[in-house]
């Protein structure tokens, strides 16, 4: 149905040109989901998107190469006649289902807009269809929630209408780009089923790009590797996954963490607790009223929770979007105000200290970030980012603090002569490299990482767990490793604790609670986890 | 690769900021162009009393209007006083007005905008509403009743155009910062204990740069023109002493009969704007560390 063939785009930068897909060649049958799997930058989206005419032109070039869909090549069409194909033969669904809707258009509208754009029907004929493809996507009380405006739905129901939206039309081949990564581990799972179940049921062709291979695995036939725009293996899902031929798959598969934590626990029990954390409790209270403050909305983001940590112990807060996990680590950061409750470092309320005190103690605790793109000062280079902490607290003077950066950057496996670069010249794992150097320059005793390897890669992230390992070892560290997934925390934690709505679901040893999980939301969450 | 490579050269060599960004400015062929036509006029302005081929106040009602010629480049106006002086000494004016001013109301507006974002809750809407009230007020009747308890005087002008420009810097300042401070870096910063002062001056103030530029550069010619509203008004400057601003709305009443009265004086103003969004631009670009690559 769909032959490509020796595609090659290119991308005219102020630094030369850059090659995004390089001879690309691949088939797919009607019926059939392909995978194509790659990190950030394999060129995997580009090469879908310039099939449609949809990457900018320029910069972007499509140089050489044919696309042959349903007997016309697609990459000889003009303008008009690709807008006829897109939407009406080939749908897309795209990664973020919110900034992919139009928030100032009913859900109603902007599907009758794309029926009526390919078909020659009536309004109430178009309207009677999104009602149909709105109740097929699993979509409850149609009737009721058609009009609704997206904000209006959650994350997973908009992703729903976004396939509603891609298959109204009744298309042939949908090409669906990172369609879950930004949903829950547990709405993926639904995701994932739901689109496997409408492929069936239409025969679809599916183009699956995703950088999850256990979301390939489930969903894909057949699938591509892709790396820096070059296919480097191409296979069913199966030889892929038993047996791969090349070095990088081999590489990625091994990335995917499927193990418990490598090294032993040096958790050391003390009285009192090293951390204590008793009956938090963070609300995010909003007020209204002109003269007269009165409460509007209060969000129980943190409610009621209490733990504690032992010295040198990794525990892992794991927990689905809004459970409240990170708000509980900002909350013990003092990032956020705690409405109520303890929180003792070595027995020492935090909550309790004055601001010159707090300023004094911060330099105890410190926090990793989820993003490294936004938790680097861009008008910093990485000596002034990693001097500014030590100078603060006065471990080091303008002259030897050079020293004491080196060292850091030793630490965290960074070489030396990049100290007086800008953030924007390192890749996203270097710079998270950075920012683990920040937290630890103060030497810390508890280190608070939210989400610290979501925003990598699948090969940097194994990397960057590993060097997390390392240095809470070498710097006696201990860490509360806040993650949405599972697998990362496994690795990683001592021990986890498990949030929904801003209570504590379970708490215990990691190998046991993954094993075992008692409590049904725990097994919902393990069950979700896409198998390899 | 040999990108790697240049930058590993001139990383050895241990860049600040300041040094890099002038590096790249540098680069920049239109932002230097700019600078010096600026540097140029000012320059002649501070040199004015010692080679202005005139006095500025020396008439000669027989002569008149003339256009310009070998002995009056830019031509005399109807009193017979030589055009070339009086924009030399009007550039004086003009240019400490748009550069003082500017820098007053750049300081003030910078660090309450700042403020204001970074701290939020009641002390940002204490504060804004300071700048609310003081938007409000009607300016012309603000500057009458300067002159009226004051006098009139250089300094008083410099006070009240301070006191009006600072207002939206302040807002555009306070809610660029509004946007930054939710950025982990900030976050970042405020765990490590820096004191506010040390994140606002190190970590937003440096990140709002772009648009305090841009503002700035746009700012500085309102300035000089709003000196001449206020000359006209009676503060300021009075003749025989002269500013751009007072040249052009006084070449403007004769425009058909003597168009050099008009040009002159609007084509340094031209210049000097050119020249300075051109600079701002090269700045802006130039102190952004991921906007040039080299």
């Amino acid at each position: 149905m769909l032959n490509v063939k020796n595609l090659r785009v290119l991308f005219n930068t102020r630094n030369g040109t850059t090659v995004a897909v390089e001879d690309l060649s691949f088939t797919l049958n009607a019926g059939e989901v392909l995978g194509i799997v790659g990190e950030s930058g394999s060129g995997k989206s580009v090469a879908c998107y310039s099939l449609l005419g949809l990457i900018p032109m320029p910069p972007g070039k499509i140089e050489s190469g044919s696309a042959e869909f349903l007997g016309q090549d697609l990459l000889k069409m003009s303008e008009t006649e690709l807008r006829a194909i897109r939407g009406e033969k080939i749908s897309m669904i795209f990664q973020d289902p919110m900034t992919s809707l139009n928030p100032y258009m009913r859900v109603s509208d902007q599907l009758i807009e794309s029926v009526l754009q390919h078909k020659k029907i009536s309004k109430k004929e178009a309207r009677q269809r999104a009602i149909n493809a709105l109740n097929e996507v699993g979509i409850r009380d149609v009737e009721a929630r058609i009009d609704d405006y997206p904000h209006q739905f959650s994350g997973g129901m908009r992703q729903r209408v976004m396939i509603a939206m891609a298959l109204i039309t009744e298309p042939q081949l949908l090409i669906a780009d990172e369609p879950t990564t930004a949903l829950d581990v547990t709405v993926q799972a639904q995701i994932l089923t739901l689109i496997k179940k409408l492929q069936k049921s239409h025969n679809l062709a599916v183009i699956f790009i995703t950088h999850d291979l256990g979301v390939a695995a489930q969903m894909a036939d057949n699938i591509i590797v892709m790396e820096k725009g070059k296919l480097v293996e191409q296979g069913t899902t199966e030889q892929i996954f038993k047996a791969p031929a090349q070095e990088y798959t081999r590489k990625l598969l091994s990335a995917v963490l499927t193990t418990s934590k490598p090294t032993p626990s040096l958790a050391e029990q003390t009285e009192p607790p090293f951390l204590q954390v008793k009956d938090l409790k963070t609300y995010f209270l909003q007020f209204g009223g002109a003269l007269v403050k009165r409460l509007v909305h209060s969000q129980k983001a943190v409610d009621d929770i209490s733990f504690s940590v032992s010295r040198g112990e990794i525990l892992g807060i794991v927990g689905e979007s809004g459970s409240g996990k990170s708000t509980l680590g900002r909350s013990i950061m003092r990032l956020v105000d705690a409405q109520s409750g303890k929180i003792l470092l070595e027995g020492k309320n935090l909550l309790k200290l004055s601001a010159s005190d707090l300023k004094k103690s911060r330099r105890d605790f410190q926090m990793i970030f989820q993003d490294p793109y936004a938790s680097l000062n861009p008008r910093m280079t990485v000596f002034d980012t990693l001097a500014e902490p030590l100078l603060t607290h006065k471990l080091a003077t303008r002259k030897n603090v050079l020293e004491q950066v080196n060292q850091l950057m030793d630490d965290v496996g960074l070489d030396r002569r990049f100290v007086r670069k800008y953030p924007h010249e390192f890749s996203g794992g270097q710079r998270q490299r950075i920012a683990i150097a920040r937290a630890i320059a103060l030497k810390p005793k508890l280190i608070i990482a939210d989400e610290p390897v979501s925003a990598l890669d699948v090969t940097i992230r194994a990397q960057i767990l590993k060097l997390l390992l390392e240095l809470t070892q070498k710097h006696q560290l201990t860490m509360l490793f806040i993650s949405h997934d599972m697998s990362v925390v496994r690795y990683l934690s001592d021990r986890v604790l498990v949030m929904q709505k801003g209570k504590l679901v379970e708490e215990g040893e990691t190998e046991a609670l993954f094993i075992a999980p008692k409590e049904a939301y725990t097994q919902q969450l393990l069950a979700a986890i896409p198998k390899i | 690769m040999h990108q790697e490579i240049a930058g590993i050269q001139n990383l050895e060599q241990g860049v600040s900021l300041s040094q890099d960004a002038f590096r790249r400015l540098k680069k920049n062929k239109m932002a230097m162009i700019g600078l010096l036509v600026l540097l140029f006029f000012i320059v002649i302005a501070l040199l004015t009393p010692w080679i202005a081929p005139y006095s500025y106040e020396g008439q000669n009602l027989e002569l008149g209007a003339t256009s310009p010629s070998l002995k009056n480049w830019l031509g005399t106006d109807t009193l017979g006083r030589d055009q070339l002086t009086r924009v030399m000494y009007g550039s004086r004016i003009s240019l400490a007005v748009g550069f003082i001013a500017t820098a007053v109301a750049l300081l003030i507006g910078v660090l309450w905008g700042a403020t204001a974002g970074f701290l939020g809750g009641r002390v940002d809407a204490i504060m804004m509403r300071i700048v609310d009230a003081l938007y409000a007020l009607p300016f012309t009747i603000f500057i009458i009743l300067l002159t009226v308890i004051f006098g009139n005087s250089l300094i008083l002008l410099f006070m009240a155009i301070g006191a009006v420009e600072w207002l939206t810097m302040a807002r555009i300042v306070r809610g660029q910062v509004l946007t930054i401070k939710k950025q982990e870096f900030v976050e970042a910063a405020v765990s490590m204990g820096l004191s506010p002062w040390q994140i606002i001056s190190r970590h937003l103030i440096p990140n709002v740069l772009g648009p305090i530029i841009v503002y700035t550069t746009l700012t500085i010619p309102s300035v000089i023109l709003l000196e001449s509203f206020l000359s006209f008004l009676g503060l300021g400057i009075q003749p025989p002493q002269s500013s751009w601003g007072s040249l052009i709305s006084g070449g403007v009443e004769s425009m058909e009969e003597y168009p050099w009265l008009l040009i002159f004086p609007g084509l340094v103003l031209s210049i000097t704007l050119f020249s300075l969004n051109f600079l701002g631009d090269g700045l802006r670009d130039a102190l952004d560390p991921r906007a040039s690559k080299d």
